[in-house]
């Protein structure tokens, strides 16, 4: 994705933009749902999984997807600090989150069996499917590594023998 | 020419100041151990490579080791406009050493290494020779190693790289240098004329190099002159200096220049009448948000353009970028890409806010400084020349002329 109007760069951006609104959206849905008094979770069970009297499994794999969220964003926060490696280890852990907060979704949903929503779920499934794959048939394809070699042929000065 | 003290000595057009000739003016180089931290931090004496990072602070952070560090005396200039590292080296190169020594005796370092820009032949020369001069065993074992002629080459970081893994670009921190640096030791990058500093103070006390200096500002600094003055080149000034003084040692200042550049690519501009007043020195330079850098200042004429310049400097900046972190490499060519259609076809509402809005998307995406250092000096750019950029021709200057103004 680049144009002069969008450059590569901002792609970056939209990524980090995109993955702060669904931030927003999981605190509301934590919230919300602990603070719900018809089924009367508490705060112990947003952070301890399989904690909670109610639907202990499905409610425990959401708890998990949101640690494993809260894991990346302490993580990205703290990558000066972590160093680039240990940071991007654990962002690997996002392909972890999704799929588990999917299956909390389908296992705990209130409409997660309603044909609107049961469509949303199988769309999403499928886009991140049709990506993993694509990922994985076309192999990683860094745009910077062709510049990245031709900086490194300039600046590698081999000691003489 | 100003010399006044790491300068000061025979004719600079002699060539290297031999190790008799130095010991007979300055004296042998004198004993000093750890204690030589507590001088260095009573003297002031900041980093001269461009952080502007207090001496004693850095070496503080190395002194606790078990031992085996690494002292890398750095002289890589890949500052475009800077000279003063090569004119020390190739003049003063002694100097130099001591400092090397010094510190690795205050550390306890077992390395020295000399790490010296490749183009800079009369600096690479007067080292080598300097080396071979003397007696000391660990400058016997010291090595002369090339640095690769890029602007990223003297960063901390690329240079352990480069003595590491034999590539000289910035890797991602932590860990800094002085915690990890060459094969894991703990190692002292220092700028070369740092050294020459410590040589001076450890000789003769950190009273001393505070008795030079203006308006606050402690001991000297190696100027660069560049751009359109009538004697461009090296001066060594008092701390605190005006950026008018220091335009009259190099031969007088033009009433009708447009802007100066304060402390070379990774500086700013500044409007000429205001920078006419600025004392040269960190600290006062910090209060008004600009830096000392690597001591480079550069006038650009009323004849020459800053929209075209900066066009030109901000395209060599994204060529140097090291292609490790994408906001650093592809947002400096985009950066560079608005840049250079305004100074070619004009300006543009569209690639004016993109300049802007870019700007501040760019900054602190790197592993290193450097594009937050670009975008500092375009931002710099898109106030003094705010004018220009908005009511810019299509007439692309620093092309027609073929070199650049500042």
């Amino acid at each position: 994705m680049q144009s002069p109007g969008w450059p590569r760069f901002l792609t970056t951006s939209l990524h980090r933009n995109l993955a702060l609104m669904t931030l927003v959206f999981l605190a509301l849905h934590i919230v919300t749902a602990v603070v719900d008094p018809f089924t009367n979770l508490g705060w112990v069970s947003a952070i301890v999984p399989f904690s909670s009297y109610y639907r202990t499994f499905w409610l425990g794999l959401g708890t998990i997807a949101a640690e494993l969220v809260a894991a990346i964003v302490v993580t990205s926060l703290l990558r000066g600090l972590i160093g680039h490696a240990a940071w991007r280890v654990i962002h690997w852990l996002t392909y972890a989150s999704w799929p588990i907060g999917v299956v909390h979704g389908l296992g705990t949903g209130t409409d997660a069996w309603s044909a609107w929503f049961f469509a949303l779920t199988c769309a999403c499934v499928a886009a991140v499917g049709f990506a993993v794959v694509y990922r994985l048939v076309a192999g990683p394809r860094d745009p910077l590594a062709e510049p990245r070699a031709s900086f490194r042929s300039g600046v590698e000065r081999k000691p003489e023998p | 020419m100003s010399r006044l003290r790491l300068l000061a000595g025979p004719d600079l057009s002699l060539g290297a100041e031999r190790l008799h000739a130095q010991v007979e003016r300055l004296g042998p180089l004198p004993v000093a151990g750890a204690a030589l931290i507590d001088t260095l931090e009573a003297s002031g004496l900041a980093g001269r490579g461009g952080a502007s990072f207090p001496v004693a602070r850095k070496w503080r952070s190395l002194a606790h080791h078990s031992g085996g560090a690494v002292v890398v005396a750095n002289g890589a200039e890949g500052e475009p406009q800077s000279l003063k590292d090569r004119v020390l080296m190739s003049t003063r190169p002694h100097l130099v050493l001591d400092g090397a020594l010094l510190a690795a005796r205050a550390l306890k370092a077992s390395q020295i290494v000399l790490y010296v820009g490749e183009e800079h032949r009369a600096a690479w020369t007067a080292m080598a020779g300097a080396l071979a001069e003397r007696p000391e065993p660990e400058l016997h074992r010291a090595r002369l190693v090339a640095a690769p002629h890029r602007y990223v080459a003297g960063e901390s970081s690329a240079a352990v790289h480069l003595l590491d893994a034999a590539i000289a670009s910035p890797t991602t921190k932590p860990p800094e240098p002085h915690a990890a640096g060459v094969g894991g030791a703990p190692t002292l990058v220092q700028n070369v004329e740092t050294l020459a500093h410590i040589a001076l103070i450890a000789r003769h006390g950190a009273g001393w190099f505070r008795s030079a200096g203006r308006r606050g500002g402690a001991g000297t600094v190696l100027i660069t002159v560049a751009g359109a003055v009538p004697s461009p080149g090296v001066v060594e000034i008092e701390a605190g200096t005006t950026v008018r003084e220091v335009l009259e040692l190099a031969g007088g200042t033009d009433p009708a220049a447009r802007a100066v550049l304060i402390g070379g690519y990774f500086g700013s501009w500044v409007d000429f009448a205001t920078a006419l007043e600025l004392p040269l020195e960190a600290a006062a330079l910090r209060e008004h948000g600009l830096g000392l850098g690597c001591g480079v200042v550069g006038v650009i004429s009323s004849r020459g353009c800053g929209v075209c310049e900066t066009a030109r400097i901000i395209r060599y900046l994204a060529g140097e970028s090291s292609a490790q972190c994408g906001p650093c490499f592809f947002g400096l060519r985009a950066l560079a890409d608005a840049c250079g259609r305004i100074a070619e076809r004009g300006s543009n509402p569209d690639d004016l806010a993109r300049l802007n809005r870019w700007a501040r998307d760019v900054r602190g995406r790197g592993a290193c400084r450097h594009p937050d250092g670009a975008v500092m000096f375009l931002q710099s750019a898109l106030q003094t020349f705010a004018p220009e950029f908005s009511s810019h021709p299509a007439h692309w200057r620093a092309h027609a002329t073929g070199r650049g103004v500042a």
